[in-house]
């Protein structure tokens, strides 16, 4: 992974020492409020309904065990012992002092960690393909041209106070793993007939009150141009976003008053001026990146007729081991290695959240088997992307150790959710207790496993953190006279077939949510044909049968 | 309202800023000395201005329509940009696009110049910055070098760090 050398450290270093005397200023009353709130959410600090929050970010995702080991320093010395990691890949924590978080800060600028950018209207960080670099269907590993963009964008002068806050996803492989058509600026990278591997760049997606899939405002854009293009839109956007509304203040509503052909138009004239300039990047530039995210050092005997055996048995004589196989590991690119994922949505628990001693756990078992590397993934769970398939069983038998091997990735409980009331301060509904209630409703896995591949998303809010336009079944809380109430929506998608879910119908109350869930599965159950997946069948049949079934009358 | 050019105070300011709602009410032009005038103003009395045979600058905001200035500027010495609100980030645009198109005299931060922006400002293209009275401590000429360091170009150094 990437290394920072003398001048990312300084910069950090700098970094916190600003914060702190921000923080002092704030407490002598030097520095206004409002000031101080967009100095401290520019370095990922909000109040919240309970406490301070701070966001933490994870560049892209990538994580090594010594700054994963940090994490749970933070959690068990500053906090109430545990972090949560969101659909950013950044984790956050919920109990910190105000004036303890310089200190907090400093020690994750030991680690070459920070939490700049994690909030504010600048350039949030920047995220990628979980499986990236090891997947099999990738043009090439996103994350040189990630750390890239992070260089770019961290604490750039012209884009810190953005007209709302901007963020960026790009991937490398045919199927989107990074829900690229849902971010303001979405870069894919693509192939064209010279055989050149370049971006295709869509702007102006995303979701909140008002969500929208991003525009493609060109179809090729040569890697050496990456910069200067962002360059370009970003000024587009600061120049000309709306200022006086905070709703309608996202690139994605200036993209579609101005007509994707216009802010394109706009996008180019400003790119002329710059496209040959100094943000070119230098082929020697793309290779000093390219350097840190070179292959691991694979052993080659991985494959043996050994391991293979070993596993085979493993798989043959445990059932929960083989279960978790099949749902929690993935082909990966070298022979002998599989792709694990780590289920942060154990029984009951908040979906996503991570104890101290979880997080320890996992940056022991990333040294051990997998070249100390661990990734977040947008789906709030973590991967050890290098795992030897002789290795799977010790892997497996640790995270179980740990409540972090639950068989249930891609299935019904493996839900994004944000941490709504309870936590947040924007949000208008509980949602921890409504992924307790659908765990506790759903608790065979046999019949998770028979439903098969299903995402559901919960928001506690209109601005949509949990993503859950994007979800097959998308679940959003709404107050209503004080009680909580539930919208649901079904057909979303955030994968190469991006698509928006249609709303069902009347909310429903929080005593009905999980029930009201089994109705819309059991018409899927009814209506399928052979290997239809939910998505699918939603496709297909549209919302109407799902519409009559859970809102049929009693007879 | 001190004013920072240089890192340092300034205390001869030579310039006078007129503001709209004055001129409107009649108030009168100067006959001599350097004055900058609103960027309508200066539109709708161009030619009488470059009379006065002084420096004469403009002011402007993000809501003005700047296309025709980046291609006028030869005969400005100064071009002040304001900062409504905190939150306003669209003078750092403005500044960075001014020293695009060649204009290398003095682009002046107003209106919510605090010490918090100061060094982002600099390096955006702003080479002087008119502090509110209130709001100014001395030790704001340090916020310039708290971060030492910079990944992007500046209009002092162009290069991004690659190039360097």
């Amino acid at each position: 992974m990437y290394q920072y050398n003398q001048i990312d450290q300084t910069l950090v270093d700098e970094r916190v020492e600003q914060f702190r005397d921000q923080t002092r200023r704030f407490l002598k009353g030097e520095l206004p409020e409002d000031e101080f709130s967009a100095l401290r959410l520019m370095n990922g600090l909000y109040i919240q309904r309970q406490a301070p929050m701070l966001r933490v970010a994870v560049p892209y995702g990538l994580l090594s065990s010594t700054q994963m080991r940090k994490l749970a320093h933070v959690a068990r010395t500053y906090d109430r012992g545990y972090g949560h990691f969101t659909t950013r890949t950044n984790i956050q924590f919920n109990w910190p002092e105000l004036a303890a978080v310089p200190d907090i800060l400093a020690e994750l600028a030991q680690v070459q960690m920070h939490a700049i950018q994690t909030s504010g209207n600048c350039i949030r960080n920047t995220t990628t393909d979980p499986y990236a670099g090891v997947a099999e269907n990738e043009l090439e590993d996103p994350r040189p041209y990630c750390e890239i963009i992070r260089q770019w964008s961290t604490l750039h002068p012209e884009f810190a106070y953005l007209p709302r806050k901007f963020k960026i996803a790009v991937t490398g492989a045919t199927e989107d793993r990074a829900a690229s058509q849902v971010h303001d600026i979405g870069l894919q990278m693509v192939q064209n007939a010279d055989g050149e591997i370049g971006f295709e760049v869509l702007v102006g997606g995303g979701l909140g009150r008002t969500p929208i899939i991003g525009k493609s405002i060109r179809k090729f854009l040569p890697k050496q141009h990456l910069l200067s293009y962002l360059d370009a839109i970003l000024r587009v956007y600061n120049l000309k976003g709306r200022r006086d509304n905070k709703y309608k203040a996202r690139i994605k509503i200036l993209v579609e008053a101005l007509g994707p052909d216009e802010f394109r138009r706009l996008v180019e004239e400003e790119w002329a001026h710059i496209r040959d300039g100094e943000l070119t990047l230098t082929d020697a530039e793309i290779a000093r990146a390219k350097s840190f995210f070179t292959l691991p050092d694979y052993d080659a005997n991985a494959a043996n007729a050994d391991a293979h055996a070993s596993l085979g048995d493993s798989l043959a004589t445990d059932i929960e081991f083989n279960a978790w196989y099949r749902h929690n590991t993935l082909a990966h690119r070298v022979d002998g290695y599989r792709i694990a994922i780590v289920s942060l949505k154990p029984y009951l628990e908040a979906p996503g959240d991570i104890t101290d001693s979880q997080m320890d756990a996992v940056a022991d078992l990333a040294d051990r088997y997998s070249f100390g590397e661990t990734r977040a993934t947008h789906h709030q769970n973590l991967v050890l992307t290098d795992v030897r398939e002789g290795d799977l069983y010790a892997v497996w038998q640790a995270l179980a150790a740990n409540n972090l091997a639950r068989s249930n990735i891609g299935t019904l409980t493996d839900m994004i959710v944000c941490p709504g009331f309870d936590f947040c301060s924007l949000a208008n509904a509980r949602t921890l207790n409504i992924s307790d209630q659908i765990n506790e409703h759903f608790d065979d896995m046999d019949h998770l496993y028979d439903l098969g591949e299903i995402r559901l998303n919960m928001s506690g809010c209109i601005n949509a953190c949990a993503h859950h336009h994007v979800a097959d079944i998308g679940i959003l809380g709404v107050d209503k006279k004080g009680e909580d109430w539930y919208q649901i929506s079904l057909g979303g998608s955030s994968k190469e077939d991006a698509r928006l879910g249609k709303i069902l119908g009347r909310s429903v109350p929080a005593s009905d949510v999980a029930l009201t869930v089994e109705k819309i599965l059991a018409v899927y159950v009814d209506q399928r044909r052979e290997n239809e997946s939910f998505a699918q069948v939603v496709l297909r049949v549209g919302i109407k049968p799902f519409k009559e079934r859970v809102y049929a009358t009693a007879h | 309202m001190p004013l920072l050019i240089d890192q340092r105070i300034v205390t001869e300011d030579p310039w006078q800023l007129l503001d709209q709602a004055a001129l409107d009410e009649g108030s009168p032009i100067p006959e001599n000395g350097p004055i900058a005038v609103p960027i309508i103003w200066y539109r709708q009395h161009r030619e009488a201005l470059q009379q006065r045979n002084s420096p004469l600058g403009v002011i402007v905001n993000g809501d003005d329509d700047l296309a025709a200035l980046y291609a006028d500027h030869s005969q400005l010495d100064l071009i002040a940009i304001e900062f409504p609100t905190f939150r306003d980030g669209r003078g750092f645009s403005i500044a960075r696009q001014l020293v695009r198109s060649g204009f290398n005299r003095q682009i002046r931060a107003l209106g919510h110049v605090t010490r918090d922006r100061l060094a982002l400002m600099q390096s955006s293209g702003f080479n002087a910055f008119a502090i509110n009275d209130e709001r100014f401590q001395t030790d704001h000429l340090q916020a310039f070098s708290e971060i030492s360091v910079n990944y992007q170009g500046t209009t002092a150094d162009p290069r991004p760090i690659f190039r360097r």
